[in-house]
Formats: C-alpha cells, sequence, structure tokens
C-alpha cells in the first residue's frame, strides 16, 4: 500500500460526548483518524477507548457532535438521517462480531439482503451471491441454514454478504473474536485478499493481536482519541490490553 | 426484499404457530358469534318469514312481529275499503300451552290462517295437505314441533327414542282436542317453541273466546300497487300500522316489519350485548395475543433487523417489510378462523342448534378486524425497529 494514496476516511476533531454537566463522558474527544484507498487499518485500544464508536462515526450510523468525517469524499456530518442511509446501503460493508446472520434466512438469502436492499432484482442479487459465495469457498451451501454451518463459515458468509454490493468502505468490527486462532487467520486472509483494492479501504476493530500482521496500518486509540499509528505492524508492542 | 420479509416470518415455525393461533382464533370467535347472533336474530322475526304475504297490518301501537295486539274483526272491513287493496286476509297469533298425550306441557305458537284462502299458511306440507285444516279440531305442526312434542318411546333394548309427531296423532290445546292433519317445514322461532297452523276461526275456539283475536291482518296490492304505497294508504285511511316483509334488515326501509323487529330485539334485549362482549373478547385476545407473540417475533430479530438498518435500509422498507409479515399472518389467520366458523356453522345447522348466518358482511367485518389487529401488531413491532439504532450491531 502506498502513502500517496488518496484519502479514503478522514475524521477531524471528531467528538462525542454522552451525559451532561459533571456526568458528561467523552467517547471521542477531539479524535483524528485518517485511512487511505487500498488500505486495512486496524483499530485497537482497550475497551472504553473508543474504538467502537469512532466505527460507528465512520459507517454513518451515528452523528458526531463536533468535528468532521469525509469518506470518500462524502462529508457525512451535516447529512440528513435519509442520505446518511443512502450513503450507508452505497458504499459501505458490514462485517459484524457476532456474524449477525438471519437464521430463518438461507445462506444465499443472507448474502442478497445488501443488494435487495438497493432494489437489486431478485434473480441478478441471487446469481451475485452465488457468484461470491463461490469466491469465499462455500459453494454447494447456498441454501443451508445459517445455523448448520462452523463460526469459521458463517464469518465467510458474513464476508460475501459485506462484499457482494462491491462497497468503497469495509468495516470490520472484531472479525475474529468468535474464532480459534487458525479460522481467524483464515478469515483475515480471506478479507485481505477480498477487500484489496486500490478503490476499497478496511476499517478493522479489534483486541486480537494475532490478526495485527494482517493489518497496513495500526491505529491505537486511549482516552477517545488516537493515541499513535504504526506503520509496520510486526513493531507493534504486545500490550497487556491488547 | 419483502419475500425474504416473509422467509423470515415463515422460517420461525414456533412464533408463527403462535401468532396464527393467536389471530385465527381471534377471526374465529368474532365470526363464529357474530355469524350465530345474526341466526338468533333472524329468528326474531320468523313469523315475517314463515307467513308470507307483502303486506301485514296491525294495531298502531304494535312495534314488532311478535308483539300481537288485538283487533276486532271489523278492521278486516276496514283495510277492504282501502283502495289499491286486492285481498285481506285475518290472522291469528298467540302463544298457548299444549298438553301432549304422556300429560306433559308445551308452550306453541297458535297460528289461526284464514280457512277460505289460507293466506299465510306455510310454504311447505312434508305430511298431509293444508285443505284437511277445514276438517273439525285440526292442526298443522311443523317438524321441529313434531320433534319436539314427540313421545318417548322405550325400545326392545330398554333405550328410550323419541317418536315424532305425526299425521293422526292428537294434542289438546285449553282441553281441545287437536288432531295432527300434516306436518310443514318452517323457520324456527325466537322462543324455541313449535308452530301449530290451524283455521282462524278455530284459534277463537282453542283461545277459549278472546274478545278480540286479531292479531294481524294480511293484505296484498292489487297490480300496480307497490306493498310501501299500500301501507302508506292504508296508514292514512284507517289509522293502522301497515308493514312490508322485506327481510333484509339493512335497508332504510322505515316500514320493513322485519327490519324493526331486528331493531326492537337489538334495542329491548340483552343479546348484541351479550354477543359484543364475545367479539370484543375476540377482538383483545386477538390483539394481545398477535400484538404480543409479533412483538417478541420482533424483539427477537431486532438485532437483525438493526443490521439491516445499518446496511441502509430505510424505516420505511424495514415498515413494509414488518406490515407485510404482519397482514401476511393476518390474512392466513383469518383464513383459518373463517374456515373453522364456517365448519362449525356446519355442523351446527346440521344439528340443528342455535342458528348460524354468516352474512358476507360478517367475513367482510372480520376481515377488516383481523387486518386491524395485524396492523396494531405491526405498528407496535415499527415503533420498535424505529427506535432502535443502527449503530448498536457494534456493541456486540
Amino acid at each position: 500500500m502506498s502513502t500517496n494514496n488518496p484519502i479514503a476516511v478522514s475524521a477531524r476533531k471528531v467528538e462525542i460526548a454522552f451525559g451532561v454537566g459533571e456526568a458528561k463522558i467523552f467517547a471521542l474527544k477531539q479524535a483524528d483518524f485518517t485511512a487511505r484507498r487500498g488500505e486495512l487499518i486496524m483499530l485497537v485500544g482497550p475497551s472504553g477507548c473508543g474504538k467502537t464508536t469512532l466505527l460507528s462515526v465512520i459507517a454513518g450510523t451515528l452523528t458526531p457532535q463536533a468535528g468532521e468525517i469525509e469518506v470518500f469524499g462524502q462529508r457525512l456530518d451535516g447529512l440528513s438521517q435519509a442520505e446518511l442511509t443512502a450513503f450507508r446501503q452505497k458504499n459501505l460493508g458490514f462485517v459484524f462480531q457476532s456474524f449477525n446472520l438471519i437464521p430463518t434466512l438461507t445462506v444465499i438469502e443472507n448474502v442478497m439482503v445488501p443488494l435487495l436492499i438497493q432494489g437489486t432484482k431478485h434473480a441478478l442479487a441471487r446469481s451475485k451471491a452465488a457468484a461470491i459465495l463461490e469466491q469465499v469457498g462455500l459453494k454447494g451451501r447456498e441454501e443451508s441454514s445459517p445455523n448448520a454451518l462452523s463460526g469459521g463459515q458463517q464469518q465467510r458468509v458474513a464476508i460475501a454478504r459485506a462484499l457482494v454490493h462491491e462497497p468503497t468502505l469495509l468495516i470490520c468490527d472484531e472479525p475474529t473474536s468468535a474464532l480459534d486462532k487458525d479460522t481467524g487467520a483464515q478469515i483475515m486472509q480471506m478479507i485481505r485478499d477480498l477487500s484489496r483494492s486500490p478503490q476499497r479501504c478496511v476499517v478493522v476493530v479489534t483486541h486480537d493481536f494475532r490478526i495485527f500482521r494482517f493489518a497496513d496500518r495500526i491505529a491505537e486509540m486511549e482516552d477517545g482519541r488516537i493515541s499513535r499509528v504504526i506503520d509496520d505492524s510486526s513493531t507493534l508492542e504486545i500490550q497487556p490490553h491488547l | 426484499m419483502y419475500r425474504l420479509a416473509l422467509n423470515m416470518l415463515f422460517g420461525d415455525r414456533a412464533k408463527l404457530a403462535m401468532l396464527l393461533c393467536g389471530l385465527s382464533f381471534s377471526a374465529l370467535l368474532m365470526a363464529q358469534q357474530t355469524s350465530v347472533f345474526f341466526g338468533i336474530m333472524s329468528w326474531t322475526y320468523t313469523p315475517v318469514v314463515n307467513i308470507r304475504a307483502h303486506v301485514w297490518v296491525s294495531d298502531p301501537m304494535v312495534e314488532q312481529a311478535n308483539d300481537a295486539k288485538p283487533m276486532r274483526d271489523t278492521e278486516l272491513g276496514r283495510v277492504r275499503s282501502v283502495d289499491g287493496v286486492a285481498w285481506v286476509a285475518p290472522l291469528h297469533t298467540s302463544f298457548l300451552q299444549a298438553r301432549m298425550v304422556d300429560g306433559n306441557f308445551k308452550l306453541i305458537t297458535l297460528v289461526g290462517i284464514d280457512a277460505d284462502t289460507f293466506a299465510g299458511a306455510p310454504a311447505q306440507i312434508t305430511q298431509g295437505r293444508i285443505e284437511d285444516l277445514r276438517l273439525p279440531n285440526t292442526v298443522i305442526v311443523d317438524e321441529w314441533g313434531a320433534q319436539l312434542m314427540g313421545r318417548p318411546v322405550k325400545g326392545p333394548d330398554g333405550k328410550i327414542t323419541n317418536v315424532p309427531l305425526k299425521p293422526g296423532d292428537v294434542f289438546e290445546i285449553n282441553d281441545i282436542e287437536a288432531r295432527i292433519v300434516g306436518i310443514c317445514k318452517v323457520r324456527r322461532a325466537f322462543t324455541g317453541g313449535p308452530f301449530v297452523y290451524t283455521t282462524y276461526d278455530r284459534s277463537k275456539t282453542y283461545t277459549l273466546g278472546a274478545r278480540r283475536t286479531l292479531s294481524f291482518m294480511l293484505a296484498e296490492p292489487v297490480a300496480g300497487v307497490t306493498p310501501a304505497e299500500l301501507c302508506h294508504r292504508i296508514e292514512t285511511e284507517t289509522g293502522l300500522k301497515a308493514w312490508t316483509t322485506d327481510t333484509v334488515i339493512w335497508d332504510w326501509s322505515e316500514r320493513s316489519l322485519a327490519k324493526n323487529t331486528f331493531w326492537w330485539f337489538w334495542k329491548n334485549t340483552g343479546i348484541p350485548f351479550s354477543f359484543g362482549t364475545a367479539v370484543a373478547l375476540g377482538l383483545f385476545v386477538g390483539i394481545a395475543v398477535s400484538g404480543q407473540t409479533f412483538y417478541s417475533f420482533v424483539l427477537e430479530n431486532l438485532k437483525y433487523f438493526a443490521a439491516i438498518k445499518a446496511m441502509g435500509a430505510s424505516m420505511g422498507v424495514l415498515a413494509r417489510m414488518l406490515i407485510i409479515q404482519a397482514v401476511t399472518a393476518g390474512l392466513i389467520g383469518f383464513g383459518l378462523g373463517a374456515g373453522m366458523a364456517q365448519a362449525i356453522g356446519r355442523v351446527m345447522i346440521e344439528k340443528g342448534m342455535p342458528p348460524f348466518v354468516m352474512f358476507p358482511q360478517v367475513l367482510l367485518a372480520t376481515l377488516a378486524l383481523t387486518m386491524g389487529i395485524s396492523i396494531v401488531s405491526a405498528i407496535i413491532g415499527i415503533v420498535k425497529v424505529s427506535r432502535v439504532d443502527a449503530a448498536t450491531v457494534f456493541r456486540g
């Protein structure tokens, strides 16, 4: 990844606080964050440092009280809820910690969801979903129930769902926390392989130091702001809280 | 997306079964109770159905078909003289005790009809002949009455069976012999007692010479005069009350005896309240069970709805998904409930149990109420989903 790549995500002096008066607690305090196109960047830090809040702000599911957020050239602060929804629909893919696959739908139906939200015709959505399921190695499991799959397979379905509509920004929230070491590594390799594109950026929130090696850069957070950014993950000292 | 919404609904079979139980039970209760209600209420104007004539004339104080206020026989001549009347026949109706051969008493509705014209005679004589009513002390009993007043007979196996009355059998009305010469088929009365037909003159004998025995007059308009028009003329010229006999209870005809009878019972008895309570109960049970089950379905799927929301589904899409799920469950619940109500109705009709009249309006109203329950359930779900923050998907 080149450091000259254009900026994909930019957060400047972002603030989010909960409570009022003396009970006011800052989840994000003048936080600055940058991610480039073609980059896989990890957000790490102790619990309560603001990782998830920053991720929510970048994903457009939480509006900051102060500061600026720009994702692929689009300012998110100041957009209405409807505009944010439309933005997420088109540009974002999500991989959640607990997969969030709908158990009453089949594997392929789960993968079709982002396309159907966009208004893609059912048949086209189905063929695109089948194609990406083949890419993640789940050909033949299209009609299975998510509950019939292993944790690793479920996360692969979630990755397929996150990428099926070809989003520019992939948001991964603790994608390996429910997986063992080997499966976690396989999943991260898959995220890295499938999402590696000059037009895409991947932001991963994680506590799992075993997957740091997959990152191009690692942004460490502390007390609601980025405390340091490490370009070479192999140099990252493994902190007790990580 | 909406197809997936249905797959989500049908995928959770336990919840769906619970939801359908609530909705179908509610629809069953509403459709069945309303149909029995209309069945019972349709019995209130049975005399108008059984005693066929285009115009009934009564004392001006009469309010409904079971409320006979006897008039003098001379009124027949007054009505006959009204321009537009083709013919007029007397009619007597009264409630009397009939004494059976075994000494038991039964309450009967005695109907005295004109012996010359047999105006008001039952439409269907299943045994015997109407003309035989001209013989002394003769009556025609309806099938239900023949069964009700039948004789218990001990069979060779010791089992007691009820043998219905038949032509030739005899009972007594006020100690006067009543010999059956025919059996007829008529609609049952609200009072539950049998109809016993005799001639108008003989009814005076059976009522022990009551001073006035003319309960109603049956009239027919001449060609070119409508029943409503004739009613108007009779009322204007005689001061009596005249009624048409159409049995559509929801029309605007003020002169319909059936309609006035129906609404009289509606206003003056506890029947609508009783059945209305059961229908309301069905509605509330439906809302409670279905609303609660659908809410629990939404709660269980809340994190998935939040994920769909995060992926960019608008609240409009989510609301439509929930409405489609609720309405689909509502339609299936209505189908099951109305189907069960129909099946129960058939059994009731076959067994001669309380009447069952399922008007199309009843089905439409049940459908509307079941859809109402579904929409309320959907709204509860929509409110919950609208409050869920898409950012919650990142909170584990």
